[in-house]
């Protein structure tokens, strides 16, 4: 009995040591005014096929480390605080993903974001919000919802989409989305 | 025995012992042939020595030995303090473990692959905001075709890049 008890707490405290980074990095983002909470769809779909949570800090590395090939990309970067992906499968089943979208964009409308761009399809749909205080823009959100995948993107900081096409052709990687 | 003090008690047990001096051996007997109770006493003392010593030391009967070892360890008296106990070997195990989990979370200098593991991340984060951008471009070219589309995103870009102007324009 005891020993089940102290392999129940190296375990706990193992989980907490491999968990602890990628908590940290959402921790670093949660008090900034363009961070949105996309809640957790795990539940219905799974773990998210793709979850990206990059933090300032690691953003100004990948800025400083693109300004000698690209000082138009880390300018671009130089803007951002914090960029936060979540992607699931939905396999036909959107229901879910549906539901959650709607939740999120009640939510964005009740704090201050305005919408840009929304596609409300009946087999896809698409929401652009942004985030501005006194002229600065603080966040971006999109989400996408399909057949195939519910996506989540929450951009905090400043971004043009403008140089957001110029700058993608810097990126030697190849991202297939369909 | 009423008269005869503590420091002469001291002395016999210490004589029975073999662990009184020989000068203090000579007048403890020089005492004695003066002092009948002291005589006595030394002689009382010897005398039950030698009864102790022809005491054996008695075997405990088997059952009783069968029922000790019957007895569980959890009902055994613990040890007041060991580091082998399970809330010390936890509390042990936890100091390392401890200091793992705050030198994770300092901020550190992240090594080459992780800002190159980094930067591909951000490249699919801008490659799915592409996509969401040619949904919505495709979506309002079709329904009010290709100059209504231009005309909406090009406002959405400026309006965008006038925010940033203008940001520009206050920090100088």
């Amino acid at each position: 009995m005891k020993r089940s008890i102290m392999n129940k707490f190296l375990t706990g405290l193992f989980c907490m040591l491999v968990t602890l980074p990628v908590i940290a990095q959402e921790d670093e983002l949660k008090d900034l005014p363009g961070y949105v909470d996309f809640g957790d769809l795990s539940a219905t779909y799974g773990e998210p096929k793709i979850t990206i949570n990059l933090g300032g800090t690691m953003l100004n590395f990948v800025g400083m480390m693109s300004s000698a090939e690209s000082p138009e990309t880390s300018d671009l970067i130089s803007k951002l605080k914090g960029i936060r992906v979540q992607i699931y499968n939905t396999d036909d089943n959107v229901d879910a993903a549906k539901s959650q979208y709607s939740k999120v964009k009640g939510n964005l409308k009740g704090s201050g974001w305005e919408p840009v761009v929304q596609v409300n399809d009946e087999d896809e749909q698409v929401l652009v919000y942004m985030k501005m205080k006194e002229g600065n823009m603080e966040g971006m959100t999109v989400m996408v919802v399909d057949e195939d995948e519910a996506v989540f993107v929450n951009i905090i900081g400043q971004l043009n989409p403008a140089e957001l096409g110029r700058v993608m052709e810097t990126f030697d990687v190849n991202v297939d989305l369909d | 025995m009423n008269k005869y003090d503590e420091k002469w008690e001291e002395q016999i047990n210490a004589l029975l012992d073999g662990e009184l001096s020989a000068d203090g051996a000579e007048l403890l007997k020089a005492e004695a042939t003066d002092d009948r109770e002291l005589a006595r006493a030394i002689i009382e003392a010897y005398q039950l020595q030698q009864v102790m010593d022809t005491v054996k030391v008695e075997r405990a009967p088997d059952s009783l030995r069968k029922r000790l070892r019957a007895i569980p360890a959890g009902q055994q008296p613990k040890p007041a303090f060991s580091f082998f106990q399970p809330r010390w070997a936890m509390a042990l195990a936890s100091i390392p473990l401890a200091i793992i989990a705050i030198s994770l979370m300092q901020p550190e200098t992240p090594t080459e692959s992780e800002i190159a593991q980094a930067r591909q991340e951000m490249a699919i984060a801008f490659a799915y905001l592409d996509k969401a951008g040619a949904i919505t471009g495709r979506e309002i070219e079709s329904t009010v075709g290709q100059t209504m589309a231009n005309a909406v995103t090009g406002s959405v870009n400026k309006a965008i890049q006038s925010q940033n102007l203008n940001s520009k324009e206050k920090k100088v």
